[in-house]
């Protein structure tokens, strides 16, 4: 399988001498283009860290990513145009869905390709049949606050998709929703996974989606121990 | 792209909405102020048009007749009016004073012009209404702001008068509407004396073997009529003929008279630099508060909503939003609330003008400039906000 993601000895701390949080203490991880893998830890195990450092949103210390063939960090690296990065290769899922309460749900997703300059018609195409897609587009004209949870959290994601960004970074993207809801959304992900070749990285701490994953990271004390494990499809696990 | 600031203006616009409005307000205050002055100088310039002079020859070293005392006697107009270059001089009085008028108050500028011919300077120019003074005893015309009316009788001193005619624009750089009498009505009233006083001064005269001798009662009679009479002026107003210089008219004048001469110029600095110059500064004063209370408002408001908003900043920013996208929304919406700001505080201006008991005169050039001064200081307002969205950390969007 193609490479999406890969992480190599990846060290972050926080702070320096006495004071000193080692977060990430040489981490190594690879995700495959369309698969799904989750990440579980205890809390203050490193994960979010490991989200910021691959979304490009803090320096890692040292070692290296690349997404696709693209160097995110590596040695030689220099800080450049982090915003464009993040816009064009990552899409971000959170905990909760954090809409932008003043844009109605079409253009919440429509904003990401407008962003990267597409025209509005354009991009208001590209998040309606990505809404449609995720069963939502009948709520395209609704406000945010408006929408369910679990409405929300698609709209989330249809925002996370629609630039088709080759890297999704999901945190605890099923923690505010119910078992048959949870279990919907990371059949959504793994569907949305094959459909556009994505790498996607879910942490969670959600025993109950957890045996749906058929590779899984277990990151303690800032290093990843990888699992296999029999894949629970979401189906059976209803 | 979509219009980040325009949907959140939507998206709260009632809030927003208030916020201009009362930004507005103030904003209306401040042009008012601006009017206020603009007033002034324009009630100014109306005084010195409105008396049709060239030239003010007003009594030696003062700054008559509107800023000082000025007293001359009303013949120095005759040698005036034989020079070379002058083409008509007339006496004129002044005097502010309160009138009462259907039970109220009125102040008003009396001024004593003369009324035989018409068209001698100090004469209101041009009639609303009814007609100039034709007789030279116990008519007037007044303007309109004094709010008398044609056939009303007023009472100057021990005299009433009545409104023949009516004028308007007819202010003294106080602003006090002026009311037109004859000269010779208007030194009575001036230099008027209350009864007892012309008891006592006749006692005075009778009791003088001088002004009183004996055996000759018709000296005392000529004395008590000078004393009971005046025919003093406060200026001499002149026109000069169209081709003749102002300048050497006056200079003609200072040489042959014992008088102080003013030209149009030197009575337009005497009035705007010496005499409206404190208020100006007074005016001045008070923009420059309320330019920095309306930044002060502008600045806290949007300073408010953006940290309201720091939340979605953050998920802005993470998603790929530039900096300047941010910015730009901020600032945007700054102007946003300028934009009401100044289009209510402009309407308001307009609307509560007229109800100023002093002119107040809203220039065109003076909305255009206090356009641009709302927008500066929302643009300055503006950036504390700005300062605070760019520190925001995309991380926070990701949390723990
Ligand atoms: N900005 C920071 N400065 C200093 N230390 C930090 C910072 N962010 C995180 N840490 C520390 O790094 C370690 C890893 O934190 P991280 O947020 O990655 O944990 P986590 O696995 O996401 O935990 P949780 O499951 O509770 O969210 C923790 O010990 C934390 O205290
Ligand atoms: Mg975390």
């Amino acid at each position: 399988m193609a490479e999406g993601i890969r992480i190599e000895n990846l060290v972050k701390t926080y702070g320096s001498g006495d004071t000193a949080v080692h977060a990430l203490r040489g981490v190594d991880m690879s995700v495959a283009k369309g698969e799904v893998v989750g990440l579980i830890g205890p809390s203050g195990s490193g994960k979010s860290t490991l989200l910021k450092c691959l979304g490009a949103v803090i320096e890692p210390t040292s070692g290296r990513m690349t997404i696709g063939d693209r160097v995110i960090y590596d040695d030689r690296w220099k800080a450049g145009d982090l915003t464009a990065l993040r816009r064009d290769l990552i899409g971000f899922i959170f905990q909760a869905p954090y809409l932008i309460p003043f844009l109605d749900v079409i253009d919440n997703v429509a904003l990401l390709p407008m962003l990267a300059g597409k025209p509005n018609a354009q991009a208001r195409k590209e998040a309606r049949d990505l809404l449609e897609a995720l069963d939502v587009a009948h709520r395209a004209a609704a406000m945010p606050s408006q929408l369910s949870g679990g409405e929300q959290q698609r709209v989330s994601i249809a925002r996370a998709l629609v630039n088709r960004p080759p890297v999704i970074l999901a945190d605890e993207p099923t923690a505010p929703l119910d078992s048959v809801r949870a279990l919907a959304v990371v059949d959504l992900l793994n569907s949305m996974a094959k459909q556009f070749d994505t790498a996607i990285i879910v942490v969670t701490h959600d025993e109950k989606i957890i045996p749906t994953f058929r590779r899984l990271y277990n990151i303690r004390d800032g290093v990843t121990i990888e699992e296999e494990r029999g894949v629970l499809k979401a189906q059976a696990a209803k | 792209m979509i219009s980040l600031a325009g949907r959140d203006i939507l998206h709260g616009w009632g809030k927003f909405v208030l916020t201009g409005v009362g930004l507005g307000l103030l904003i209306g205050v401040t042009l008012s102020m601006a009017g206020v002055y603009r007033g002034m100088i324009d009630d100014a310039q109306a005084l010195l048009d409105n008396s049709g002079a060239d030239l003010w020859v007003v009594q030696k070293d003062t700054l008559g007749p509107y800023a000082e005392p000025s007293s001359l006697n009303e013949d120095t107009e005759r040698p005036i009016r034989a020079m070379a270059g002058v083409d008509r001089a007339a006496g004129v009085t002044y005097l502010t004073m309160q009138i009462a008028h259907e039970g109220t108050d009125v102040r008003v500028m009396v001024v004593g012009a003369e009324v035989a011919v018409p068209g001698e300077p100090g004469q209101p120019p041009h009639l609303l209404a009814g007609r100039r003074i034709v007789q030279g005893h116990y008519e007037a015309v007044a303007d309109v702001k004094t709010g008398f009316a044609i056939g009303d009788r007023v009472k100057v001193r021990r005299n009433s008068y009545r409104i023949v005619g009516l004028t308007s624009r007819m202010v003294s750089s106080g602003g006090d509407p002026m009311l037109f009498l004859s000269l010779k009505d208007a030194q009575d009233a001036q230099f008027d004396k209350d009864s007892d006083a012309i008891v006592r001064q006749r006692a005075r005269t009778a009791s003088s073997p001088v002004l009183n001798p004996p055996g000759n009662p018709a000296v005392a009679e000529a004395v008590n009529a000078v004393q009971a009479s005046s025919n003093n002026v406060n200026a001499v107003l002149v026109t000069v003929k169209p081709d003749a210089d102002a300048g050497q008219v006056a200079a003609a004048i200072r040489r042959w008279q014992r008088v102080t001469v003013y030209t149009r110029a030197d009575m337009e600095s005497i009035l705007i630099d010496k005499m409206i110059a404190n208020s100006a500064r007074q005016i001045g004063m008070f923009l420059v508060i309320l330019a920095i209370v309306s930044a002060a408002i502008v600045a806290f408001i949007i300073y408010t909503m953006t940290i309201g908003k720091i939340r979605e900043i953050a998920v802005l920013k993470l998603i790929g939003t530039r900096n300047r996208t941010i910015a730009g929304m901020i600032l945007q919406q700054a102007l946003g609330l300028g934009l009401i700001g100044f289009a209510v505080g402009k309407i308001a201006a307009s609307f509560w003008a007229p109800f100023f008991p002093k002119y107040v005169l809203l220039l065109p050039a003076d909305s255009v400039r206090g356009f641009f001064a709302v927008m500066a200081i929302c643009s300055l307002a503006s950036l504390l906000a700005i300062h605070a969205a760019l520190k925001v950390d995309p991380a926070e969007a990701i949390g723990g």
